[in-house]
């Protein structure tokens, strides 16, 4: 077998590497690269169905400048979108980090606390936790008991306090949709080996100290992966508004073309922020370094 | 508690003792009562945290089982909040038949565990290629990997729906299952990078064994890597199973006729949306209307009945959902 081909080891390697991973490529092909470019032809056309099949116009950046100039529903939606995702996804970290710090200590019935950290992702997700949104059981009854916009109203002007209330009523969604991120934590925590914590206590460290000297810096990887994985949950989140919008105008509209430029927007926009996170990371192990 | 272990590793090493020894010095200023009051109540407050914290995730669960449980009088019955006056399964017989929970119990098991079984095998195939071979492009490739995972799939949803259609793919499972053959489909790219993690941990004298004995690269994959990928194949099946469960997005794309609906479809299209809900309501769900709004008994009932078989999975292989994690090494970064 090995003479048949006459190929050195090396050349043999990467014949195997690319076999094994050649599934991928075509794949990549065939339902991501492809999509991707007809996808960005469409934005900039007018898509008619015809008996045989579809018959395209092109109209330039029509698409492009009707979402943000004449669509009234569409930039809203962005903007939800993007707050969204700068409000959740740092709440969603600190508070699985939160967790996960408190199911890795030695507790009776961590197992127990770390399957019901878990449930949300298997029950609250999808269209049972629509179905929860519109009956209201997805903000906690604490706030509506007590009155507290009535009680606090007097004393926090209304511009700071609704966005700060609205955050409160998020946060049983951000918990329950934590439940992946605190698992990816508390794997990062375990391969923290206990050495470093000895010779941390050793040099007289408090717990506090040892937490920012030596979880956090182990840690940063796993908060890249995090961030990353919350961003693209949110895509197809049940609140995200843009995802219904873009469905809305495929089914009903059938306009494709728009639609296309609608999702090469949300695409754009999205790749932005991840830039932004990339950029982060990256100042951060920088200072790290220095 | 934590002092004390301290105290009982300090014997290993000398470094350490002498370290132990300054604590030593300042112990008696501490008197070891007080301690362990310390202690006590922080382990208390720790306790209490991780308990209320433990409600709110238990809280959609309560609220799904009570309510679907009460008869219309005690949804609007004030004094009624938890436990309903008489119990009565009636919203169960109601719920069973309005999501036609045969047939898309049906649809969801075949979505869900076949694109579970295809993802599981081409996943890790690719996987293995990607940690324990470096050719050249391995880093691009890699790339694109992170790339798949990171595109929305709004962006592609138009050419696919169109490819799907085109080719006669609609109403069949098709669209969810042949995209998983190839690595791809609902978080591929993610299971694919979970693979990479766990192969490129294990040591590589298990292939230069295999090499020795005369196997080759595929039989060497067949017969000891893959098998041994056992904790990675649970996490990969049991969280492919569990979102194309969940997964909304791309059923109300490509199954349209009621009769292909999956369990979260005939859920959504139940009875009962309300709260001004029904404008964001999509073509799909959007044909159904009548029967009288706001039936929360039922749409609980419902709601408990389309995630009871995950519900139950769950339940069986929590362990390995929350273990396993840790053992494949997702978090390698």
């Amino acid at each position: 077998m090995k003479k048949r081909l006459g190929l050195t080891m090396r050349a043999r390697h990467i014949v195997q590497g690319y076999s094994f991973i050649s599934i991928w490529i075509v794949g990549f092909f065939l339902f991501m690269a492809i999509p991707l470019f007809r996808s960005l032809m469409f934005s900039f056309q007018d898509l008619k169905i015809m008996s045989g099949g579809l018959e395209a116009t092109q109209v330039g950046l029509k698409h492009y400048n009707n979402a943000f100039t004449v669509d009234t529903s569409f930039v809203p939606r962005l903007i939800t979108s993007f707050t969204n995702i700068v409000i959740q996804v740092p709440l969603t970290l600190v508070f699985a980090m939160f967790s996960a710090l408190l199911l890795n200590r030695k507790l009776l019935g961590r197992i127990a606390f770390r399957g019901i950290f878990f449930l949300p992702v298997i029950i609250a997700s999808g269209a049972v936790l629509k179905k929860l949104m519109g009956q209201g059981a997805t903000r906690l009854p604490i706030f509506d008991q007590v009155d507290l916009v009535g009680k606090l109203i007097d004393y926090v002007p209304g511009q700071i306090l609704f966005p700060l209330l609205k955050m409160m009523d998020a946060i049983t969604l951000i918990m329950w949709d934590s439940g992946v991120q605190i698992l990816i934590f508390l794997a990062g925590l375990q391969s923290i080996s206990t050495t470093l914590y000895e010779a941390a206590k050793c040099d007289g460290a408090t717990p506090w100290e040892s937490f920012w000297k030596v979880t956090f810096p182990m840690i940063v990887p796993m908060i890249l992966v995090n961030t990353l994985f919350s961003i693209v949950s949110s895509f197809t989140k049940v609140d995200n508004s843009v995802m219904d919008y873009i469905q809305y105008i495929v089914f009903n509209k059938s306009d494709y073309g728009y639609a296309s430029s609608l999702g090469w927007i949300y695409f754009v926009f999205i790749f932005l922020v991840i830039g932004a996170v990339f950029l982060m990371f990256r100042g951060a192990s920088a200072e790290e370094r220095r | 508690m934590a002092i004390n272990r301290n105290v009982a590793t300090t014997h290993v090493s000398m470094l350490k003792r002498i370290t132990a020894d300054k604590r030593a010095a300042t112990a008696p200023l501490r008197h070891a009562a007080t301690r362990r009051a310390k202690t006590f109540i922080s382990q208390l407050f720790i306790y209490s945290i991780l308990l209320s914290l433990a409600f709110v995730f238990i809280y959609p669960v309560l609220f799904i089982f009570s309510k679907s449980l009460m008869q219309a009088g005690d949804v609007t019955d004030a004094t009624v909040n938890w436990i309903p006056k008489q119990l009565s399964f009636a919203n169960y017989a109601y719920a069973f038949q309005q999501l036609d929970f045969w047939r898309s119990f049906m649809n969801s098991t075949v979505i869900s565990l076949g694109s579970a079984v295809v993802q599981v095998v081409s996943c890790a195939v690719v996987g293995y290629g990607f940690a324990r071979f470096r050719f050249p492009g391995r880093g691009l490739w890699l790339a694109l990997v992170l790339f798949t995972f990171l595109v929305p799939p709004q962006t592609i949803i138009v050419p696919l729906f169109l490819q799907f259609s085109d080719l006669g793919w609609l109403n069949t499972y098709l669209p969810f299952i042949v995209p998983g053959l190839f690595g791809h489909g609902l978080k591929g790219a993610l299971f694919v990078l979970i693979f990479i993690q766990f192969f490129s941990k294990l040591p590589s004298q298990l292939e230069e064994a295999a090499l020795i004995d005369g196997a080759g690269a595929f039989r060497t994959f067949r017969s000891i890597m893959f098998p041994l990928a056992r904790p990675a194949m649970l996490v990969v099946f049991l969280f492919s199973i569990v979102w194309h469960w969940t997964d909304t997005y791309e059923p109300s794309m490509y199954l349209m006729e009621p009769q292909k609906f999956n369990m979260t479809q005939q859920l959504s299209k139940m009875d009962g949306e309300g709260n001004g809900e029904g404008a964001k309501q999509l073509a799909v769900t959007k044909s159904v209307i009548g029967e009288p709004p706001t039936k929360v008994n039922r749409v609980m009932a419902g709601a408990l009945l389309s995630i009871l078989p995950i519900l139950a999975l769950y339940l069986f292989t929590q362990r390995y959902f929350v273990e396993s994690v840790e053992r494949t090494g997702i978090a390698g970064d």
